[in-house]
């Protein structure tokens, strides 16, 4: 599986999305359960699946899913294949 | 705190302590959701997490110029030092958290251990395992809680797993610490099923404590079992993550969990969207049902 397919599966079970309604470019307020609980899922979901440190700081910073990608970019993860 | 401090006193107390704290203290019983005496200064409440809760929404919301006296009749919840307030309205829990719902005091009976029914006693003790592992392994704990509920848990392992009134402090020192933190998957499990667990099966005894109970020693191991790093973070800090396993092993049931499990299995995607469950230590997903439909427990 790829990372960004591993990223798509990780935002349905975070924000309990149906797998269709996943796209790169959602965004924070377009998504109910990215709230304050939405945060702290998405803080776990992400240092289980890529195995990288991700600081509440940095959880409450990402606005969209393309911060997301950018963050875990910066700590090495590659997304483009 | 004197009884002269007390001021004008009401007691409400669980009917299951009531003739015991009527022959122990000579200020009346009354009920204050129906039948609250006019300039009372302070309200003592006698229960469980049940009433203690009530009492601190009525006070909240009803006479928030009374003081609150809690004084717990069972261990488990640990109300009278938690700044949350849990409630079942319509089969569902209506939770709340704010520090000014902290009584103005929690007073400790100790002989109101022997009110306490062994079985009762020790199933109780699920809800106060579960507020001390969950809110150990919350997300949102830092070092110094995490240091704090790890002495916590080894003065509670001291005590034997049943009737021991030095729970009644324990519990309340575990609920006070995962309000400042969160609980988890164990606590999203029992808010969730209680409520249609009753009204399936009125006579089996369910509650919150019984679930605590039930659930505490599966949901451990699947946390375990699916991030390593929760058992190092236990080592971490002196503790023996198999010893607390087995804690949890002798207050699961399993006749309980079989008796459950269908409705474990229809609810699911409730328990995913729980408030609590979101903060569990391990991320909790859709196809984790197969873990608790397969694993060693069925």
């Amino acid at each position: 599986m790829s990372n960004l397919d591993k990223l798509k599966s990780l935002l349905v079970d975070v924000f309990l999305l149906d797998p269709s309604a996943v796209r790169m470019d959602l965004k924070r307020e377009e998504i109910d359960s990215w709230d304050s609980l939405g945060v702290v899922s998405l803080e776990v979901g992400l240092k289980e699946t890529f195995g990288s440190q991700i600081t509440p700081q940095e959880a409450m910073a990402i606005k969209s899913v393309q911060d997301i990608i950018t963050l875990l970019s910066s700590k090495g993860i590659d997304f483009s294949s | 705190m004197k009884a002269a401090d007390l001021g004008k006193a009401t007691i409400w107390c669980t009917p299951s302590v009531s003739v015991y704290v009527q022959s122990h203290l000579s200020i009346p019983l009354s009920e204050p959701l129906t039948n609250f005496p006019a300039d009372t200064r302070t309200l003592i409440a006698i229960g469980g997490g049940y009433l203690l809760d009530e009492s601190k929404a009525w006070i909240q919301d009803k006479a928030p110029n009374v003081r609150l006296v809690a004084i717990p009749s069972l261990w488990g919840s640990g109300a009278e030092a938690s700044p949350i307030i849990v409630q079942n309205r319509n089969g569902a829990k209506v939770i709340r958290m704010d520090a000014k719902f902290l009584p103005f005091a929690r007073v400790i009976w100790p002989e109101l251990a022997r009110t306490i029914p062994e079985a009762r006693a020790k199933e109780a003790l699920g809800d106060c395992w579960a507020n001390a592992l969950e809110g150990f392994l919350s997300p949102l704990a830092d070092d110094r809680l995490r240091g704090d509920i790890a002495l916590l848990m080894q003065a509670m392992r001291r005590l034997p797993l049943g009737n021991h009134p030095d729970w009644f402090e324990l519990s309340a020192q575990a609920s006070a610490a995962q309000a400042q933190s969160s609980v988890g998957l164990v606590h999203g499990i029992a808010h969730t099923l209680e409520g249609p667990l009753i009204a399936a099966q009125p006579d089996q005894g369910w509650g919150h404590a019984k679930l605590c109970a039930v659930y505490l020693w599966p949901v451990t191991r699947f946390n375990f079992q699916h991030n390593n790093a929760n058992r190092e973070l236990l080592q971490k800090y002196g503790l023996d993550p198999d010893a607390l396993l087995k804690i949890a092993r002798d207050l699961y049931s399993d006749g309980a969990y079989r008796k459950a499990l269908p409705l474990l299995q229809s609810l699911w995607t409730a328990v995913l969207r729980d408030r609590c469950t979101r903060t569990n230590s391990v991320l909790v997903r859709a196809p984790h049902l197969d873990y608790f439909t397969t694993e060693a427990f069925v």
